[in-house]
């Protein structure tokens, strides 16, 4: 009797467990019969991998393909991610997109995804120092021409002055860097002085880059009329962000300032708070989207900054991939960097870039 | 008589296995003190439970005033005005007095009033002629200033009988004065009080009545002014005696004796002293509470005591626990086999393998085959009903389950058993059996200490009887003054 | 088999229904979901949670729980990697001291139960806190990565995750540890005892046993079981981040009750473990086999539990109608 009695609840809750799978499995199963690509992010909360997402969905549309997105709870479930990986392997994708948490618990697999000639597709940061021929492409930012876009659109603002700079009586631009080792800052730095170098020299006056990224450097600031320096924190600490941002806002002849990511724009924003002047018509750009940043952008007090573009990353990620899939070669894809300033941010398409 | 506030008529209670109340009367009178006396398991609590709608009855009657009553719960018995003060403290240490006789009753609306409830509890403390400050945190009180909450408490529900039960039990003599002064105070102001008690001299001084039960019976009503306390003794004990008894000690005379005890005290026992020889059943005897259990406790090593010495053949042994215990031959038949003696989720043969268990192991294995066969010639041995070993403890009967613990000392090869109530709560068949097996073991030279609060099945068994009053040890008779005036006058003693 | 279900095997019964019903049901939906690199997956996935639900069974049956077991794997698999990159030790010696250190700690927590007379959950509590920050101290803080297949030391993974032709040899090695644990727990005193106290921990006292002794003995088990679980997890996942770890206990726990162990103590098996622990990899592997997003799989194993933890109580319940009687 007893056992009659709970044996109906068992069964209950096996089959309202088993409906319950059904209803869930129904929605995507169904639809499901043909290959699809995988594609595994490194989470969800942050808005930068929503817009990643949206982006990949609108390139399965847009090339009819089925995709399955997917990623761990957060950056630190390295375990999460790996046994995503592992399934996905085993349901046999077209090809799979990554954004791994780390390489090195992620070695097996990619050998294995080569054993069975999974292509591997590289997104965001992709899966750095993997080893060669295991990963097809990387779909991601070029740091190099992003910050490019940065120097061309300071350019624009500041084009009277330098003009009007000699040797005699020189111009500084100053690019405040949080490091010079992490690939991201460092392309940046070298992006944004180049072609700053560039388009100086291409209006017909002298100019040299100097300062604390010896890689960057060219010319002479003696003999020039415009100084781009160079200034890296003595750590990527804020306190010596702080200091390093006052130090650079106190130079003469100032005319502008590119900060190469969200810790430089910390540094400054702080100095300002400590009491720091932006001299009149130093135009500021800055890079990524944090919600201080943000501020500076809309209030006017920076020119600009430069956001990627993710929705370009999730885009680019699944086109390499059913490229890749299809037995096309494949290069690594540039998926591009979007300008903001106070007139053009509360557009959607900007706006959706803006993530914190 | 028209001074009658309280009749019970023709109560009839019974609990799965016992009759615990036949055809009970109880009456009380306006502006009495009212003792109820007799044996433990006579029904005093059960009818007083009854009376303050704590459990129900199967039948018969109660009248409050003339009015046929009946209280479904104590809330309804103390809308009524019947209130008890029961032996084990229900306050709440960490609030204060007056937050804990106001409990549940704090204010009309859903906000707190402390003021109102404190001068509330002042008023009635004044009324008490008693002084106790009424934010005070109750855990800070004496045991016997509790007690005294537990009254006020009970009055503040406007009682008009009030059930005590016990409330000695935990009072110094100082504490018990002022318990009775408050007594005589309630009964000026018109309130009847039923106290329960087995001091014999406390009922010759507070109460105007006594009533007598025994075995679930109500035997009768004395003045108390008149009762003597031999009459009211043998009231409570005078039932016929068809066990049949000891003629002479099987112990040989002369002997050294198996276990000796010397100067055993603790929280609850008080510099006991006392010697076990080889065949002998030796009685514990005494009311609940008179540390006979903890006294057993103590020598098995279960609780820690605070001075004494143990001889085991003589020779000094220091037992600190269990483990000790056993080592040295002693088994232990807990009071509560269900809590102490058996896991009940077991089998039967794991239980009676489990303090020998090492002896069954073969490598690392534990050989279940030997277990088996152990078991069953146990099984058999002293006729434990149950369909094989396999079964779990807690699906046999309760005198079955106790000849199971029996088997696993007996296994163990104990040479000194402490049965601590083994009779308690198994029918009368199984009753007889474990009689039988005790008085074999004894024959086979066992040494037994026999716990019991039944009378009679205690001066049937015993060689000696060891008799203990709250804690101390006040008398050990010898076979032939074995006899239950005797006894009680012993574990009555003050 | 009415028999059996009398016998309290009836969650096992239960359980094992439901792992099958479970697994049919994926086998029908999901993609490739019978493939063996699926089931490989299936195994895969439960290496580390079954060592550790393993020894968590014998903590549970003793009346007790064990909250350290997920900060104590990662704290020891932390002490393995720091000791292998930073103080250049041997690999196996590495493994030999993460298994001591998590032995060691399964000992401070039987001990703060039985001599210092902690509730277990209080006591594990504080270990499991210990365990987090200790792994953090001992790092600096920082990751610490095992080798990789890349490197010479690549035999670890081959050895303790998969072969080189993709034999899950770590299911072995679980089966392996299941078949001791399940000898200990059923075919020796130890198991008995524990058994024993996890019923009634006082009869077993008063008849002569050193409880604290038996009981401490629990939770060694169960360190030891995390101290080997933290080597598969490396193998499996390389990298151990500091500052994880707990949560993972109560996935090992939702197996163990899954299992039909009693959270009250006295009753339970490793057998049912092992289902639970199949059953939670299965719903892992199948949600995603049909194309669910992960939050689903924490969202039916929540229902699992809630079932077989209601079948607990149902059962408890039984039991103290019994006792009554």
């Amino acid at each position: 009797m007893k056992f009659k009695k709970s044996s109906k609840w068992l069964s209950l809750l096996l089959i309202v467990t088993l409906i319950s799978l059904v209803f869930a499995g129904c929605a995507t199963t169904e639809e499901d019969e043909d290959q699809y690509i995988s594609v595994i992010a490194k989470g969800f909360q942050h808005q930068f991998w929503q817009v990643v997402k949206l982006g990949s969905e609108q390139a399965a549309i847009d090339l009819d393909v089925e995709i399955y997105f997917t990623g761990p709870e957060g950056e630190s479930a390295i375990s999460t991610q790996v046994d995503m990986l592992n399934a996905e392997l085993a349901k046999d994708p077209l090809a799979i997109c990554l954004a791994a948490l780390s390489t090195e618990s992620v070695l097996s697999q990619l050998q294995e995804a080569a054993d069975k000639g999974i292509p591997v597709i590289g997104f965001d940061s992709g899966v750095p120092n993997a080893p060669a021929g295991q990963i097809s492409a990387n779909a991601s930012t070029d740091n190099e021409n992003a910050a490019g876009l940065g120097a061309e659109k300071m350019y624009e603002a500041i084009e009277a002055k330098v003009a009007a700079a000699t040797v005699a009586s020189p111009v500084t631009i100053t690019v405040l860097s949080q490091d010079a080792t992490s690939a991201s800052v460092t392309g940046r730095t070298i992006g944004f002085t180049s072609r700053m170098y560039d388009l100086v020299v291409g209006a017909g006056l002298t100019a040299s880059v100097t300062g604390d990224y010896a890689a960057a450097n060219k010319g002479d600031a003696a003999t020039s009329a415009v100084n781009i320096t160079v200034v890296v924190g003595a750590t990527p600490d804020i306190t010596d962000m702080t200091n390093a941002a006052t130090g650079v806002l106190s130079a003469s002849n100032l005319l502008g300032v590119f900060l190469s990511n969200e810790g430089a724009v910390n540094g400054v924003l702080a100095a300002l708070n400590a009491g720091s002047v932006l001299p009149e018509g130093v135009q500021v750009v800055g890079f990524d989207a944090g919600a201080g940043q943000k501020a500076a952008v809309s209030s006017g007090l920076f020119l600009g900054s430069i956001t990627q573009d993710p929705f370009q990353i999730g885009y680019q990620a699944v086109a390499l991939a059913v490229k890749a899939a299809n037995g096309e070669a494949v290069a690594d894809i540039d998926t591009g960097a979007k300008w903001y300033d106070a007139s053009n941010m509360e557009e959607p398409d900007i706006a959706q870039l803006l993530y914190d | 008589m028209s001074n009658l506030l309280l009749t019970m008529k023709d109560i009839e209670k019974s609990f799965p296995g016992v009759h615990a109340l036949k055809k009970c009367t109880f009456s009380l009178e306006k502006g009495e003190i009212h003792a109820l006396v007799g044996e433990n398991g006579a029904g005093k609590s059960t009818i007083m439970n009854i009376l303050t709608g704590s459990i129900p009855y199967d039948s018969g009657d109660i009248f409050l005033e003339d009015k046929k009553a009946h209280f479904k719960s104590p809330k309804q018995a103390q809308e009524a005005g019947i209130s008890m003060v029961h032996q084990e403290l229900n306050l709440m240490d960490n609030l204060t007095v007056a937050q804990n006789i106001f409990i549940g009753r704090e204010s009309d609306n859903i906000f707190l009033n402390d003021t109102s409830i404190n001068k509330k509890t002042k008023e009635l403390f004044e009324q008490l002629n008693f002084h106790i400050d009424p934010e005070e945190i109750v855990g800070n009180l004496s045991v016997s200033l509790q007690q005294i909450i537990e009254i006020a408490k009970a009055i503040s529900h406007d009682a008009k009988i009030i059930v005590f039960d016990e409330p000695s039990a935990t009072l110094t003599e100082k504490e018990i004065n002022q318990l009775f002064k408050i007594m005589k105070e309630l009964k000026k102001t018109g309130v009847s009080m039923i106290y329960i008690s087995h001091r014999m001299n406390e009922i010759k001084r507070i109460s105007d009545r006594v009533t007598i039960m025994r075995d679930g019976e109500y035997i009768g009503t004395l003045s108390s002014e008149k009762a003597k306390i031999e009459q009211i003794i043998q009231m409570m004990v005078g039932r016929v005696i068809y066990e049949e008894r000891k003629k002479v000690s099987t112990v040989i005379e002369g002997q050294k004796p198996i276990l000796c005890v010397k100067n055993f005290s603790s929280k609850d026992v008080n510099n006991v002293s006392f010697d076990l020889y080889k065949g002998e059943i030796l009685g514990f005897a005494g009311l609940i509470g008179a540390g006979r259990t903890e006294l057993a406790r103590l020598i098995f090593g279960a609780d820690k005591k605070t001075s004494g010495e143990l001889f085991i053949h003589g020779k000094k042994v220091n037992i600190n626990s269990p483990f000790h215990a056993v080592k040295q031959g002693i088994g232990y038949l807990s009071e509560d086999r269900k809590r102490y003696g058996l896991v009940l989720g077991m089998s039967v043969s794991n239980n009676i393998v489990l303090p020998k268990l090492t002896d069954y192991i073969s490598g690392i294995f534990i050989n279940e085959s030997k277990i088996k066969e152990v078991t069953k010639e146990y099984i058999e041995k002293i006729n434990i009903k149950t369909p094989s070993e396999k079964r779990l403890v807690k699906s046999l009967s309760g005198g079955n389950q106790q000849k199971v613990i029996i088997a696993k000392w007996l296994l163990k090869n104990c040479d000194i058993l402490i049965f601590d109530e083994p009779t308690r709560g198994i029918d009368v068949g199984a009753k007889s059996e474990v009689y039988k097996l005790m008085n074999n073991l004894a024959k086979t030279g066992k040494s037994i200490i026999m716990i019991s609060s039944e009378l009679p099945e205690l001066i049937r068994m015993s060689d000696r009887v060891l008799v203990m009053c709250e804690g101390t040890h006040t008398a050990t008779l010898k076979l032939d003054d074995i006899n239950q005036t005797t006894i009680m006058e012993y574990a009555t003693q003050q | 088999m009415f028999k059996l279900i009398k016998k309290g095997g009836m969650q096992k019964l239960f359980a094992f229904s439901a792992l099958i019903l479970i697994y049919l049901f994926f086998a029908f939906t999901g993609k490739n979901f019978t493939s063996s690199a699926t089931t490989l997956n299936i195994l895969a996935s439960s290496y580390y949670v079954g060592f550790l639900a393993l020894g968590a069974t014998f903590v549970i049956i003793s009346g007790g729980i064990d909250l350290s077991l997920g900060a104590l794997m990662m704290a020891s698999a932390l002490i393995g990697g720091e000791l292998y990159r930073d103080a250049g030790f041997p690999l196996w010696l590495c493994m030999v001291i993460m298994v001591l250190f998590a032995t060691f700690v399964g000992l401070l927590n039987g001990l703060m139960v039985t001599k210092l007379k902690l509730p277990p959950f209080i006591a594990t509590l504080g270990t499991m806190m210990g365990c987090l920050g200790f792994g953090s101290i001992i790092t600096g803080t920082s990751s610490k990565y095992f080798p990789t297949i890349l490197e010479p030391d690549g035999w670890f993974i081959r050895t303790f995750f998969k072969s080189a032709n993709g034999v899950p040899l770590g299911a072995f090695y679980l089966l392996a540890f299941f078949i001791i644990t399940f000898i200990i727990l059923n075919k020796t005193k130890i198991g008995r005892y524990i058994f024993a106290i996890g019923n009634n921990e006082e009869a077993v006292r008063l008849s002569g046993i050193k409880v604290d002794l038996w009981k401490t003995l629990a939770y060694v088990i169960s360190g030891l079981s995390v101290g080997i679980g933290s080597i598969f997890y490396a193998a499996t996942y390389i990298v151990v981040i500091p500052n994880t770890g707990n949560g993972i206990e109560l996935q090992a726990i939702a197996a163990v009750v899954i299992g039909g162990t009693s959270l009250a103590g006295g009753i339970g098996s490793l057998t049912g473990t092992m289902i639970g622990v199949f059953i939670m990899s299965v719903l892992k592997n199948g949600l995603i086999s049909i194309n669910l997003p992960a939050p689903y799989q924490v969202f039916f194993t929540g229902l699992v539990v809630i079932g077989a933890v209601l079948i607990d109580v149902y059962r408890n319940k039984r039991a103290s109608k019994v006792k009554l009687k």
